[in-house]
């Protein structure tokens, strides 16, 4: 009677159970199913569960085998019916469960090291009753089910599931090895061999499963490396051409571990750490994601460095140090290009960046101070956010380009280096030469993390400089211009017809005037309801005089009609759950 | 955010307000005034209006010259007629 229910007593009750399972024969309770089914249902976890259960009450009351086995024939007569999904890994074996099987128990040769196991809470569980109950023939069938998970899974979940790669790999190395040893999977049942029956009994299936559909047969990606190796080789010579003075800054050694630390998160490239085309090749893997980032953060951190060349305050050593190792990656592209600027610009962020060196920053900041003004006087003509983009980016570039170029360079080389590429610039050698010395000096990291990314840049590079520039002179020189620039386009669209430019400069002196009238009245209204802080009451008030809110027309109507979606429920009070309003009243 | 929105016109900016802008225009002129969170946005709201307005005007003065191009004086006295609606009710309830 109560024996089947007893499957989910806990382990404390499991005395009673025990009582009623001894006094039971193998007959199932007709209550029994349906708690099965639902626990079954969500999960193999689960089954686990349910077959962990009994054996845990085995424990308890340390039943003999045949008690065990009764309830294991019990377990398998319920789980014809309930663990569909259990029974059907053998029986059945489609590719998805093998698959998931494949996926719960990932080989040991993941990258990432398993610390922590996620899932497997009941799963260490069932390997110990599973181990004690796996010579027995009855259990044989479900017990390579729990073995995989419970064995590799705690090392292999979590990085089974990051890598996608790798599980694919893992598969076509399971049907490899299915082939060969198909034949013999089926026969084997003992609890040392069942580990590798279990490998076996995955690539069984995974072996019909490729012949069937050889559409599942992954290739290698043997052919990315190729191809990598290719796309190093055409950097290489681009950068070589690019840059011709360009020698060899830093230590190689210096940049060796970290690129090896990154390679290591790229699988297609493994076979290739440790040489230095590999150090080329782990480049442009992680580089391609990083290169945009590194483009849009530079395009940011560019346009903060421009205004801080003008101010000429310490700024933010992170940032900069982090912009610098970013921009180093996008310099790259511009080793020919350096100028007298380029001294400037490499100083200001390893002074910046470099905290520990007081005497020589203040050497360069003086120099910089100097430096800035030389530059200042050359860059008038041009446009100050660009300037200072092509500046740092030159800088760090060249350098990048030299970094790269020559991997196996020494340090004894940076200065050498350095005092060949300063005379290059028109000014400021002898800061310049601090500033590569300093760099060379340094510690790897920040220009060897900006080193590797740099060299997939290089075929951006043509298109950076121009593109940078375009927005770079409005928003820099006149802030406020670009602002009434925007409500100028606006007005364009608005217009639907075509205008005039000097129509639109009319259209932002009216702006203009507009603000201002905008911002009396706002202070009017606040001071007349004894405020100093302007609320969006006011400014419903000013549409109210305006005219454009009315009796028909509610403010909330114009919100919905002209502002997006994202301005319309930080400004329009909505109900959530929870008896909660937002924005709050 | 949200950017572009419609496709009719190729050149449309996207519908991002300018925050950092209009609060920068605030404490420029009013320094001495403190701006909430939320008004920003309903200034953005204001101006689109205010633009959305002028456009309006400015494209019936070119229609009404019959011209296909909006030239600086139709946009002029399109302002002038603008500004004093957006701004004269405050001087008029003065006076």
């Amino acid at each position: 009677m109560g024996g089947a229910g007893g499957f989910w007593v806990p382990g404390p009750e499991g005395k009673g159970l025990q009582a009623k399972i001894s006094d039971e024969g193998s007959s199932l309770h007709p209550l029994l199913p349906p708690p099965c089914i639902i626990q079954s249902c969500w999960s193999l976890h689960r089954a686990q569960r349910a077959l962990l259960e009994t054996p845990s009450s085995r424990r308890l009351s340390s039943q003999t085998k045949t008690t065990a086995r009764r309830r294991s024939q019990r377990i398998r007569s319920i789980g014809k019916l309930a663990h569909v999904q259990a029974s059907g890994y053998l029986e059945e074996q489609t590719p998805r469960t093998l698959l998931k099987n494949i996926l719960l128990t990932a080989p040991e040769s993941s990258i990432v090291m398993p610390k922590s196991v996620v899932k497997p809470g009941p799963a260490p569980q069932v390997v110990q009753p599973s181990s004690r109950e796996s010579s027995r023939g009855s259990l044989e069938l479900q017990l390579p089910e729990l073995e995989p998970p419970t064995t590799l899974a705690p090392g292999l979940l979590a990085p089974g599931r990051r890598k996608q790669r790798l599980r694919l790999s893992v598969f076509q190395e399971g049907m490899d090895k299915g082939l060969p040893l198909s034949q013999e999977s089926r026969g084997n049942a003992d609890a040392s061999s069942l580990t590798s029956s279990l490998n076996l009994t995955f690539a069984t299936p995974l072996q019909p499963q490729s012949v069937q559909r050889p559409g599942l047969a992954r290739r290698p990606p043997t052919r990315r490396a190729v191809d990598v190796g290719a796309f190093l080789q055409d950097l290489r010579d681009t950068s070589l051409a690019l840059a011709p003075p360009g020698e060899s800054l830093t230590a190689p050694v210096a940049t060796l571990p970290t690129d090896t630390v990154l390679e290591d998160t790229q699988p297609f490239s493994q076979p290739l750490v440790g040489r230095s085309p590999s150090v080329h090749h782990s480049l442009p893997c992680p580089s391609h994601s990083g290169a945009e980032d590194a483009e849009r953060a530079v395009s940011h951190r560019t346009r903060s460095t421009g205004p801080r060349l003008q101010n000429n305050s310490p700024g933010k050593p992170a940032q900069l140090l982090a912009g610098k190792a970013e921009v180093d990656a996008l310099a790259m592209n511009f080793p020919n290009t350096s100028s007298s600027i380029f001294g400037e610009v490499g100083v200001e962020p390893l002074q910046d960046g470099v905290g520990g060196e007081a005497e020589e920053r203040t050497e360069k900041s003086l120099s910089m101070s100097k430096v800035k003004e030389a530059a200042r006087a050359r860059g008038s003509a041009r446009a100050q956010e660009p300037e200072g983009h092509t500046q740092v980016t030159e800088a760090e570039g060249s350098q990048g380009a030299i970094e790269t170029k020559e991997p196996e360079g020494s340090s004894g080389d940076c200065p050498t280096s350095s005092r060949r590429v300063s005379p290059e610039l028109a000014s400021s050698t002898p800061e310049f030469l601090q500033a590569k010395r300093i760099q060379g000096l340094e510690p790897a990291p920040p220009p060897s993390t900006a080193v590797l990314p740099s060299e997939p840049l290089e075929p951006l590079s043509a298109r950076l400089p121009p593109r940078a520039r375009t927005p770079g002179p409005k928003a820099c020189q006149n802030p406020y211009k670009t602002g009434l620039s925007h409500y100028a386009k606006l007005f364009s669209f608005y217009a639907k017809m075509p205008m005039e430019k000097k129509a639109l400069e009319m259209v932002e002196k009216c702006l203009d005037k507009y603000f201002q009238h905008l911002c009396d009245d706002l202070e009017m209204f606040a001071a007349h309801a004894g405020r100093k802080t302007v609320r969006p009451e006011d400014l419903e008030l000013l549409m109210r005089r305006q005219g454009l809110v009315t009796d028909q027309v509610s403010l909330h109507v114009l919100v919905e009609r002209h502002l997006p979606l994202e301005y319309r429920q930080l400004l329009i009070p909505c109900a959530f759950s929870g008896n909660s309003v937002f924005p709050a009243q | 955010m949200v950017l572009s929105t419609t496709v009719s016109q190729r050149k449309h900016i996207k519908r991002k307000a300018p925050r950092g802008f209009l609060k920068r225009v605030f404490k420029r002129q009013k320094p001495h005034l403190r701006l909430e969170t939320s008004g920003d946005l309903l200034m953005h709201l204001n101006c689109l209006l205010f633009v959305h307005r002028l456009a309006e005007e400015s494209r019936t003065n070119a229609c009404e010259n019959k011209c296909g191009i909006i030239k600086k004086e139709h946009v002029l006295a399109a302002a002038k007629v603008i500004l004093k609606k957006s701004r004269g009710m405050m001087k008029a309830k003065q006076k």
